[in-house]
């Protein structure tokens, strides 16, 4: 019995079923699975799509569909987790957002699925972030990525000016800064003091495991 | 006045009446049920006060469809841009068809492929091509680079502007980010001339606070405005083209409603670039069915229906990372479709790299993409001089027509010979050192930059210009933005 609503937790990701993945993470709960069973069954699930996108054999619909199955059925077995006592783990809590004066948000949500599909914990502040409200985020939840995001050429320097404020308030060493979008290169990110540059939304999770020294 | 390519047969039509008005419904049902997020309380308040219902919270404003139709009435068919050189202004709509120069972030090698920073003389140079080629009529914003060496970010719109104001005569599109709004009406105006206002849309369906602000300035200073939504089919569009079609229809027709309220009867060319998104790596897909598609159905919808001049940027790039086959591939079909079904200006000349890069020399070969297309659409005459029934009579069945009046004085009237592509025979082409197309385009550009001369600002033009540009700097390092 609980094998098979493992097995039907499982498909949810697999087969992208975005409606039935609340109420499937539910009926596991309900079974009496055990929950964090139920949570390594969903990141081993997300992982293997992420390899057939990495292998080339799906595509972004399915990556952000699977993950979009995740961000349904996490809260239910997180939820159940938390009752019995114990902690989820993540592989490190991020903020996520596109600078000031930029209203773009694909690369920087692709950027957020990708993240929370890894297994990060993602705080997605949106778009047009004005500096003191990176600022703030940062001192609030204490995250070990900041990930900023500008579609332009002109509101690139913005990734700066939050670098600079993050220095004056002294609280530059306490987060990786990692910065991407069309007008930025390692030359630029390098300039503004970035600790990393990812020029696409895989790349950016690869730099954001290497720099917590993820595998 | 530059008289463009006028069209001289009905544009093609991929969409049927009722398919058109189901386009139309639904975007006047997504204004007014879903509505349209303005980042600007002045915009919202205008709105609402022409019947908009507004919630301030979110800064969406609700459209009523009247209201959309009587802003579709009150912009006009065709209006003027004026250049500081008279004969080299443009009047956008109507059957005429002009080019807008395409535009890159950076310089390509076309030898390389590789992409660098260009220098403010390889910015000049690209401004000076284009001024003399003839079927590059205006100029974007930021054109030819969105980047320039040694030029602060924030500055590269202003120094853009003021540089082809300086080595050009043909007008150009003014943009819209951090103010530079301010400083490029000021320099246009000092010159006297006028800027296509830059107000663009970021799907889906919102205007940022630049924008907004842009549209009351161009508009105060009485340019017309060109208007965008530039966007992504399955990212911030639906993935279908019905559905994109309708999105994008609905951001268009909402900034369309703003500039009518802000000024009613206000000259608009409403732009279309949506791209698809490559799925397997979430960048810009250009040269795509899909894209020719969604252009053609909405140049009918907006030439027929709305009759509001349209300009199509699908074929301005290329994802080829080189002036090669794939480039041409890539950017033909979509400029044809877009010439045939009835666009009043199409985006072309020297892009490549998918936005990332621009070279001159792509440019000087667009020259004769762009008239070849030209003199398709200017079409031919059937009259009794064109068929000419005596010559055909006289040539009977053993004769030759080259030996006619008629081939003689007509041969160059209904066709174009290009002036970079390889038209050598094969023998001559071997003993002339085999040059490509590409050499020969170098070799055109190279007399270009050696001859043209483009009309010069007086001293007191320039002086006023480079008075603007320090204004501009002590502006935005007040800022902090430098």
């Amino acid at each position: 019995m609980n094998s098979d609503i493992l097995d039907r937790l499982k498909n949810t990701v697999l087969q992208f079923d975005i409606d039935s993945a609340e109420d499937v993470a539910k009926k596991a709960v309900e079974s009496g699975v055990d929950p964090l069973r139920a949570a390594s069954i969903l990141t081993s699930a997300i992982r293997k799509i992420g390899d057939r996108f990495g292998a080339g054999e799906l595509f972004l619909p399915d990556l952000v569909c699977a993950a979009a199955v995740l961000k349904k059925a996490f809260p239910v077995i997180n939820s159940a987790i938390e009752k019995n006592g114990k902690e989820t783990k993540s592989l490190g809590k991020v903020v996520i957002g596109t600078v000031s004066g930029d209203i773009h948000s694909i690369g920087k949500g692709m950027v957020a699925t990708l993240l929370y599909a890894a297994g990060f914990e993602v705080i997605d502040l949106g778009i047009n972030v004005k500096g003191e409200d990176f600022l703030s985020a940062v001192k609030k939840n204490n995250p070990d990525i900041l990930a900023m995001s500008a579609l332009l050429t002109t509101t690139a320097a913005e990734q700066r000016n939050v670098i600079e404020g993050l220095k004056k308030e002294g609280i530059r060493s306490n987060v990786k800064v990692i910065v991407g979008g069309s007008p930025i290169n390692q030359e630029f990110a390098d300039s503004i003091g970035a600790d990393g540059y990812g020029a696409t939304a895989p790349e950016g999770v690869k730099i954001a495991k290497e720099l917590l020294g993820i595998d | 006045m530059q008289k463009g390519f006028k069209r001289k047969f009905e544009p093609i039509k991929i969409l049927s009446d009722s398919q058109i008005e189901q386009i139309h419904t639904a975007s006047l049902q997504v204004l007014g049920e879903v509505g349209f997020k303005y980042d600007s309380n002045k915009s919202l308040k205008l709105l609402q006060s022409n019947g908009c219902i507004v919630d301030y919270e979110t800064k969406i404003a609700k459209i009523p469809p009247d209201l959309i139709e009587e802003s579709i009435r009150k912009t006009p068919s065709s209006f003027m841009v004026r250049s500081r050189d008279p004969e080299k202004s443009i009047r956008l709509g109507g059957n005429t068809l002009y080019f807008m120069n395409s535009a890159g972030a950076r310089y390509c090698d076309v030898d390389t492929g590789i992409v660098t920073i260009p220098t403010l003389e390889q910015n000049n140079e690209g401004v000076i091509v284009s001024d003399a080629l003839d079927t590059v009529h205006v100029f974007p914003s930021y054109t030819p680079y969105f980047e320039i060496e040694n030029v602060p970010p924030v500055m590269s719109c202003p120094v853009s502007c003021a540089q082809r104001i300086r080595f050009s005569t043909k007008p150009s599109r003014g943009a819209q980010p951090t103010d530079t709004f301010i400083w490029e009406t000021k320099m246009a105006q000092a010159v006297d001339s006028q800027l296509m206002g830059c107000v663009e849309g970021a799907a889906p369906l919102s205007l940022s606070e630049d924008a907004c602000n842009a549209a009351f300035y161009y508009l105060n200073a009485a340019f017309p405005i060109y208007i965008a939504s530039g966007s992504i089919m399955g990212g911030s569009h639906p993935i279908t083209v019905a559905g994109a079609s309708v999105s994008h229809n609905a951001e268009l027709l909402a900034i369309v409603v703003l500039l009518q309220c802000i000024k009613p009867g206000c000259g608009i060319i409403a732009n279309n670039f949506v791209s698809a998104m490559n799925m397997a790596t979430g960048d810009l897909n250009f040269g795509t069915a899909a894209v020719a598609l969604h252009q053609m159905a909405y140049n009918q919808i907006w030439h027929s229906l709305y009759k509001i001049p349209v300009n199509n940027t699908g074929s301005a790039f290329s994802n080829s990372k080189k002036v090669d086959y794939q480039t041409a591939a890539e950017k033909l079909p979509l400029v044809m479709c877009s010439a045939l079904s009835g666009a009043n200006l199409i985006v072309l000349h020297g892009g490549v790299t998918a936005e990332l890069a621009y070279n001159p020399i792509l440019a000087v070969i667009d020259d004769d993409v762009a008239s070849t297309i030209g003199k398709i659409l200017e079409g031919f005459n059937v009259n009794d001089e064109m068929i000419d029934i005596d010559t055909i009579k006289e040539v009977g069945s053993s004769g030759t027509f080259l030996s006619t009046k008629q081939t003689r004085t007509l041969w160059k009237a209904e066709d174009y010979m290009p002036k970079v592509f390889d038209k050598t025979p094969y023998r001559e082409w071997l003993a002339g050192g085999k040059k490509t197309v590409i050499e020969k385009a170098k070799e055109r550009m190279a007399d270009i930059l050696a001859n043209h001369k483009p009309r010069p600002l007086t001293d007191e033009q320039d002086k006023e210009i480079d008075r603007i540009l320090k204004e501009a700097e002590k502006y935005y390092e007040k800022k902090g933005l430098m």
